[in-house]
């Protein structure tokens, strides 16, 4: 067994000598021909005898080749070596092919590693596949503070206690962490910045199992007593970008004023158990009551907000963890449950029985932003993948132009004696050339063009990005099975045209009329790139209508010259009782500013994709049976709503005459009136509160009209403006400037202004309303975008297509051609017969198509917005793309067919 | 296209193997045997006997070196190695379990 394997090995590197087998036949067939002589054969007789006894000699030799071990990769390589010597003596050909395929598979490989870093790959921790995140299906009732991703069925965010109580009497986990999103503001050098942080639990990188990078990450025991260990951990990224990777452990860090120890830094690379998020700096939860003194929420059993993940233990299935946590979950509920304020039957259903804690397989860590990115995120691989079916045709097309040229040497090679299996591995490795040719250009593009998207989205949501612009091995392993299928099919292509050609009139090169096969070939090629380039136009224009319309929503205020900014006090370190006249100071700074027309402040920042929601009931208002009073509850300035330009529809707007000290008042939008008052005048003088807090009544003193707040493509909400300078607690507010001039050109003094106030103030987020709505509506414009691009990119590569295949067509008729003009025909008539069949084609795919692409956009009509899905003016405008695609392809072919002599056409060989 | 020894290519191997058993041969002398032996029934060109032989040296099963032949010309002799004797045996025991069940059926059919 080995000694055959050593055999086979040693003649694979070193075969047999020519010469050697030349003499061994020679011997073979000199002692035929003695043996024939002694038989009585004339010489002559002898040696033919002989000959025939053995077969073709050259025969022989081949066969003999052909055993050898090394054989087939030979025949591989003499086809290579083929395929180069072709195609680089092709090189117009061979450029267009290459690009296409490079441009085709660059955009694959983008979009893919977006669709892979988004939705697959796994966190940067040890064995992320053990890792499960929890949510809960039951009433939350009590403060909810949620980063996105929940819906009723699965609410993510639990409460401190909660969490501990999980985490101390499961037994199906290793681990159990928690992590909470807030901004800090954070002084290092006297240098103040508000940053992106978490709160975590003491066991959380222990749990995932990253390792730091300097000094020590955080212990259980960080976590153990409330407000007693001022700890930071910082992220990598910051440690390099901020600290230049100074030695910062045991160092102090200003945390919202309060001093803070840096412990240690973590592992390049990591960010957090939350996809999306990258903190610059971790807490432990046990400081919150510290660093947010106004959300007490550490001990509070109906606050909800922190996300919670967990590790399974070796041997324990997501499936047995779950039913194990729920009995646990169930009691820990009902115990919550008897220190509810509503204790009805149905309020015990709806937070107890119906209660059931989800475990869901948490290996690419928990994501609130996926759900949304998923969609577009797939459409955009579809359209890709269009794109990418379109350069398969094209090469198709392309290759069967050239292979026309070659009908000569195939006929020949099967003459000689080649089998069809034989042609089709020389076509097949000419085709893998073009395609690996490809693959490396569109790899070569592909961290390029991920670095412009990446920079392009991340410009107006700065330090939010979470994608970055590297290829990992899903991707590359993507790359390669598209490259292998798209090769293959366009190699096929002019394979299948050669599998039984017609030997005799090959060889005398016969061009008549299109051979049958060739014919029905290119037709189906001219009717799928004018489908599929009409597919991606519609998908282009209804985006790009989209995107339009989205940007022409009548947000209900004007959004222009307007500029904003955060400021959140409580991050320089003041005290609770300061923060208020700090910010009225602040908002008198800014409104003495030149080129301020007005100033208003609100604690919910308009079309962030922000609420901030709440109960406010009517006094004496009939609640209809489980009716909900959520409403919008911004706490505003005084000059908020004149500032925004929100029209007044009755009553009054605040004014300077409603302090702190006065009478609480409110205003309230049409849509709030209407529903508990009937209608907008009756709203006016009646009284509002939070229930169960008598000290928010307030008397509502004007009614607005409704103005879109979270999002440009959400309803309003009915919603109640209370002043925040009448509120209980303090809060940070995002400030509005009405300016003159361009808004930009304020930003400089408005840091001025602010700082002139007190240097330690942190200016956060300083940007224009226009912005601000573009970076709400970043998905849509992205899709948009690439559509867009795709679009034109389907109409280039449809025009280079229909050139191929007509011009390929005008060579195959140059006889016809030459023989209609020598029997009349004039030469209008003879352009006209080259571009109708086109024109016919490309009329009769885009009629196949419309009702496809109807059927293929209504999948998508939730992405859409104003347009429907058979809007005549997107149609219309891809179709009539088309056509001029098509008719700038046929000029020059058209060109040469008119100009076709004749007498040399009927002439040509 | 394909030629005719195609079909009997394991055969082929089996008669060659069996043909060195008894010592070394060369080519031309192994044609000889084969063609005497079976009674001029197996008709196969004699060039095809040289792809069978080079594919039985590549596999290990058969040896060749240049030596002197009858009228001192030179020539190339094969001889079975420990393994084409090995793979002989293997090949007869197999052939005969094959012939056996195909009479088998025939005679019951």
């Amino acid at each position: 067994m080995l000694g055959e394997w050593w055999s086979w090995l040693r003649f694979f590197v070193a075969g047999k000598k020519r010469a050697e087998l030349d003499e061994e036949i020679q011997f073979h067939l000199q002692r035929q021909t003695e043996a024939n002589l002694a038989a009585q054969m004339s010489s002559a007789e002898a040696q033919r005898q002989a000959a025939i006894a053995f077969g073709g000699q050259e025969r022989a030799r081949e066969e003999c080749r052909a055993q050898r071990p090394s054989f087939a990769l030979e025949s591989v390589g003499r086809d290579l070596r083929y395929g180069l010597r072709g195609l680089w003596r092709n090189p117009g050909f061979s450029l267009v092919a290459v690009l296409t395929l490079g441009l085709a598979i660059g955009a694959n490989a983008t979009i893919f590693s977006l669709i892979d870093q988004a939705l697959m790959r796994a966190l940067p921790v040890r064995d992320p596949a053990q890792l499960v995140v929890l949510s809960f299906a039951g009433s939350s009732t009590g403060h909810v503070h949620s980063e996105g991703g929940s819906s009723p069925g699965h609410r993510h965010e639990f409460s401190y206690p909660m969490y501990r109580d999980l985490r101390q009497r499961n037994t199906v986990l290793s681990g159990l962490i928690a992590e909470s999103l807030l901004t800090l503001g954070v002084t290092w050098n006297n240098h103040a910045e508000s940053v992106p942080a978490e709160m975590v639990s003491g066991n959380y990188f222990s749990t995932l199992g990253v390792r730091p990078a300097a000094g020590r990450l955080f212990l259980d025991s960080d976590e153990a007593a409330p407000g007693a260990n001022a700890v930071a951990v910082l992220s990598f990224d910051f440690w390099k970008t901020h600290f230049a990777e100074a030695p910062v452990v045991g160092k102090t860090l200003l945390v919202n004023g309060m001093p803070f120890t840096i412990t240690g830094v973590a592992a390049p690379g990591f960010h957090s158990m939350v996809w999306e998020h990258a903190p610059d700096v971790f807490v432990p939860l046990s400081m919150e009551q510290v660093l947010t003194p106004e959300w007490p929420y550490l001990n509070d059993h109906i606050a909800y907000w922190i996300d919670v993940a967990g590790r399974l233990k070796p041997d324990v299935s997501l499936a047995r963890a779950e039913a194990s946590l729920n009995p646990l979950f169930f009691a820990l509920r009902a115990s919550e449950f008897t220190q509810l304020r509503d204790q009805s039957a149905k309020s015990k259903q709806e937070f107890v029985t119906k209660s059931h804690l989800n475990l869901e397989a948490g290996a690419n860590g928990f994501s609130p932003l996926r759900g949304d990115v998923q969609m577009p995120l797939t459409i955009i691989m579809g359209m890709v993948l269009l794109v990418m079916g379109m350069a398969v045709v094209n090469l198709a097309s392309l290759l069967l132009v050239r292979a026309a040229s070659r009908t000569r040497e195939f006929s020949l090679r099967y003459a000689l004696g080649a089998t069809g299996g034989q042609v089709l591995r020389q076509l097949l490795a000419e085709g893998m050339l073009l395609g690996l040719a490809g693959a490396a250009l569109g790899l070569a593009i592909a961290p390029e063009a991920l670095h412009l998207l990446i920079h392009w989205m991340s410009r107006n949501a700065p330090g939010e990005m979470p994608f970055a612009a590297t290829l990992d091995w899903r991707v590359l392993g993507f790359t390669l099975v598209v490259t292998v299928l798209a090769s293959l099919l366009f190699s096929l292509a002019p394979a299948l045209q050669f599998r039984n050609p017609r030997l005799a009139e090959s060889i005398k090169q016969q061009v008549g009329t299109a051979a049958g096969g060739s014919l029905k070939f290119r037709r189906t090629c001219v009717v799928l790139q004018v489908g599929f380039s009409l597919l991606l136009m519609v998908a282009a224009g209804l985006f790009v209508r989209t995107i339009d319309n989205l940007r022409r929503v009548d947000t209900g205020f004007a959004t222009d010259h307007l500029l904003a900014f955060d400021l959140n006090p409580a991050l320089a370190g003041y005290p609770a009782d300061g923060v208020v006249p700090v910010e009225q100071r602040a908002l008198d700074a800014v409104n003495a500013l030149p080129g301020v027309r007005a100033v208003g402040a609100t604690n919910d920042t308009d079309l962030a994709g922000d609420d901030v929601q709440g109960d406010m009931v009517p006094a004496g208002y009939a609640a209809k049976p489980d009716e909900q009073f959520d409403v919008e509850l911004p706490w505003v300035s005084d000059g908020y709503l004149q500032t925004l330009g929100v029209p007044l529809v009755a009553g009054r707007y605040f004014n300077p005459g409603d302090t702190a000290t006065s009478q609480k008042v409110a205003i309230v939008n049409e849509s709030f009136a209407r529903h508990y008052f009937g209608s907008v005048q009756a709203a006016l003088r009646h009284h509002v509160y939070r229930p169960n807090r008598p000290e928010t009544e307030a008397t509502i003193v004007g009614v607005v009209r409704d103005v879109k707040h979270s999002s440009v493509r959400d309803p309003a909400l009915p919603t109640c403006y209370t002043l925040f300078s009448q509120a209980a607690r303090r809060t940070q507010l995002t400030f509005y400037l009405r300016t003159w001039q361009p808004p930009d050109a304020a930003t400089a003094s408005v840091r001025a202004a602010i700082a002139n106030l007190d240097p330690k103030l942190i200016v956060g987020n300083l940007q224009t309303m226009t912005d601000q709505i573009d970076a709400n509506l970043l998905a849509e414009r992205a899709v948009a975008m690439l559509a867009a691009a795709f679009g034109l990119l389907a109409t280039l590569l449809a025009g280079i297509g229909l050139y191929g295949i007509l011009a390929y067509s005008t060579a195959q008729r140059t006889r016809e051609i030459g023989i209609r003009m020598a029997l009349g025909a004039r030469r209008g008539a003879v352009v006209g017969l080259i571009l109708r069949e086109v024109m016919l084609l490309a009329g009769g795919a885009m009629v196949v198509t419309i009702p496809l692409a109807m059927l293929a956009t209504r999948a998508v009509r939730s992405q859409l917005f104003g347009v429907s899905l058979a809007d005549p003016l997107v149609y219309g405008a891809g179709i009539l793309m088309i056509c001029v695609v098509a008719a700038l392809a046929g000029v020059i072919p058209a060109r040469r067919a008119a100009t076709i002599d004749p007498a040399r056409a009927l002439r040509t060989d | 296209m394909a030629p005719s020894t195609d079909l009997l290519q394991g055969t082929l191997d089996m008669l060659i193997l069996q043909t060195l058993a008894p010592g070394q041969e060369h080519g031309w002398a192994i044609a000889q045997r084969i063609q005497q032996m079976s009674n001029d029934v197996l008709q196969v060109g004699q060039g095809s006997l040289y792809p069978a032989l080079h594919r039985l040296e590549y596999r290990g099963w058969i040896r060749a070196e240049w030596g002197a032949s009858e009228n001192n010309r030179r020539a190339r002799f094969y001889s079975l190695t420990a393994a084409g004797r090995k793979q002989l045996d293997a090949e007869l025991k197999n052939w005969e379990r094959l012939t056996g069940a195909v009479n088998l059926v025939l005679q019951r059919a």
